[in-house]
């Protein structure tokens, strides 16, 4: 009979502590995705600076040797990430494929020009560098024309930081809202033994050793949650990584490996100090109080 | 004559901040069995309650096993509740575990380590109620009278120099009264005090002994008339 009872409390504390494993887990696991995200912030941002092409048109009286040596310059000098030559003949070919009809047909030659596309680095994709490199290019007597969006490279750089700014913002909050909802179900979960908590002191125990057993119990579904958060951060992050592997998201392991031990720490953090602060409270309280 | 185990002297009992008994002096001896009556709302709860440190004292003066009550620090309470055996009413046990569980709970939340030591005191006190055979069921496995019964053995778990039953038989039909009140006698006989508020006027005719009541925001002994 006191087994089936036994097995009866068994479940019951189970299904009280999943809602709390579940929800430190959910909680974790959120802010470890938004983690990952402050981390990788720049990477993504830098990767879509960096998709924004310079493109240096040459007249058709230019040398190759001129073309060849502008090329390498550019490729030697710090602000650039690649370069790519393109000759009118390709050029007209991406038109053709592009548009789907072969525009020499009617035209009847190619007013393409050369051309030499600059993907420059993250760092210098901003107005003032584009001008000055502009500027540079267009001092060469065989460059005709250097063309860039500059709108779209403002309104990017506007966005990154308005971006930026909202996931420093949203990640504190999120971080508020995980203390403030693994706080309030740890609270609740003393809540319910508030009387076992005044009973243990009526005969004679300390504070600190009934205390004790309940904060361990907290940290270890604080444990369990936060492991739970981090299988989940580590699926998708192998996700991430398989779509996306120009990210490099894994680029630098010692920071992922920071990231899942914080996640790890705040798991038990949170957990110990709602604990101690909710058995604090009912341990302060006279019997009396326990009523309302 | 050895000092009194409770002295209260010119002693205010107050309920948060209402006054519940004034010009509380009263003083028990070593091997006592004292009664506190009175109606429901007298007092007897609030008076239990500052001598176990639920309530502070804060006019006159209280000693009760060595403790000064108007001196008394939150640190020291559970050091006091553990020269003290404290009864209820609703007996208060631990629902989660077993009887043997609750007793070992308080034998480890003060300060006993030797398993076999802890065993043998939990046999001990639940030979002297007579639920020896009942340490592996659970609280809710037990009727009222023996739940009470594993109350007072947990009382009497770190032998307390003075028992305070507050109402034990209150939740008790006539016949489980007297068993328990049986075991409360013989626990007196034994040497040990015991203070017990009831309103149970049965058991003080059938066990007549040293009687408080509380009437009227004040505490005072009555003699009981002989039958």
């Amino acid at each position: 009979m006191s087994s089936s009872f036994e097995k009866h409390q068994k479940r019951r504390l189970v299904s009280s502590y999943f809602s709390v494993v579940l929800s430190i887990a959910l909680v974790l696991f959120l802010l470890g995705l938004l983690g990952l995200l402050v981390l990788n912030a720049k990477k993504v941002s830098d990767h879509f600076k960096e998709q924004v092409v310079v493109t240096i048109y040459l007249k058709d009286s230019a040398k190759q040797v001129e073309t060849k040596q502008l090329e390498k310059s550019l490729a030697m000098s710090d602000y650039v990430k690649s370069t790519e030559y393109v000759s009118k003949e390709q050029a007209a070919e991406f038109m053709k494929a592009e548009n789907g009809e072969d525009f020499m047909d009617f035209v009847g030659y190619n007013p393409l020009q050369n051309s030499i596309d600059v993907h420059l680095k993250a760092d210098y994709v901003n107005s003032e560098q584009l001008e000055k490199i502009s500027t540079e290019a267009l001092n060469k007597n065989f460059v005709d024309e250097v063309s860039y969006d500059n709108d779209l490279v403002n309104l990017m750089n506007d966005n990154v930081k308005k971006i930026s700014f909202w996931v420093l913002f949203i990640s504190s909050i999120f971080t508020l809202i995980a203390v403030l909802l693994i706080n309030s179900s740890i609270r609740l979960a003393v809540y319910s033994k508030r009387f076992t908590i005044k009973t243990m002191q009526m005969v004679g125990a300390t504070k600190q050793f009934i205390r004790r057993p309940f904060v361990w119990k907290s940290v270890r579904l604080g444990i369990i949650g936060a492991v739970l958060a981090l299988i989940g951060m580590s699926f998708v992050l192998y996700y991430l990584n398989r779509t996306f592997p120009e990210l490099g998201l894994l680029n630098k392991p010692i920071l992922v490996i920071l990231l899942f031990a914080l996640v790890f720490g705040l798991g038990i953090l949170i957990t110990w100090i709602s604990t101690h602060f909710a058995t604090q409270r009912f341990l302060n309280l006279k019997t009396d109080q326990l009523y309302y | 004559m050895p000092d009194p185990i409770l002295k209260l002297k010119d002693a205010a009992i107050y309920q948060g901040d209402s006054l519940v008994l004034s010009n509380v002096n009263v003083e028990i001896n070593q091997g006592e069995f004292v009664y506190l009556i009175g109606k429901t709302g007298t007092g007897k709860s609030s008076f239990m309650k500052t001598l176990y440190g639920d309530l502070p004292l804060t006019e006159g003066e209280g000693y009760i096993v060595d403790y000064n009550l108007k001196t008394l620090k939150e640190k020291d309470i559970p050091f006091l509740r553990r020269k003290l055996g404290v009864v209820f009413q609703d007996f208060k046990l631990l629902n989660d575990r077993t009887i043997n569980d609750n007793l070992l709970f308080v034998l480890k939340a003060t300060g006993w380590k030797d398993k076999n030591e802890m065993n043998t005191k939990v046999e001990e006190v639940l030979t002297k109620v007579d639920m020896k055979t009942k340490g592996f069921k659970f609280p809710h496995e037990l009727s009222g009278g023996e739940q009470q019964r594993v109350a007072i053995a947990r009382a009497l778990l770190n032998n307390p120099e003075l028992i305070l039953a507050d109402e034990p038989t209150g939740n008790l039909d006539p016949q489980t009264s007297v068993e328990v009140m049986e075991v409360l006698q013989d626990i007196n006989k034994n040497g040990n005090t015991i203070l017990m508020a009831t309103h149970d006027y049965a058991l003080l005719l059938k066990y007549p002994s040293k009687t408080l009541k509380c009437d009227e925001n004040q505490v005072y002994e009555v003699v009981q008339r002989k039958p």
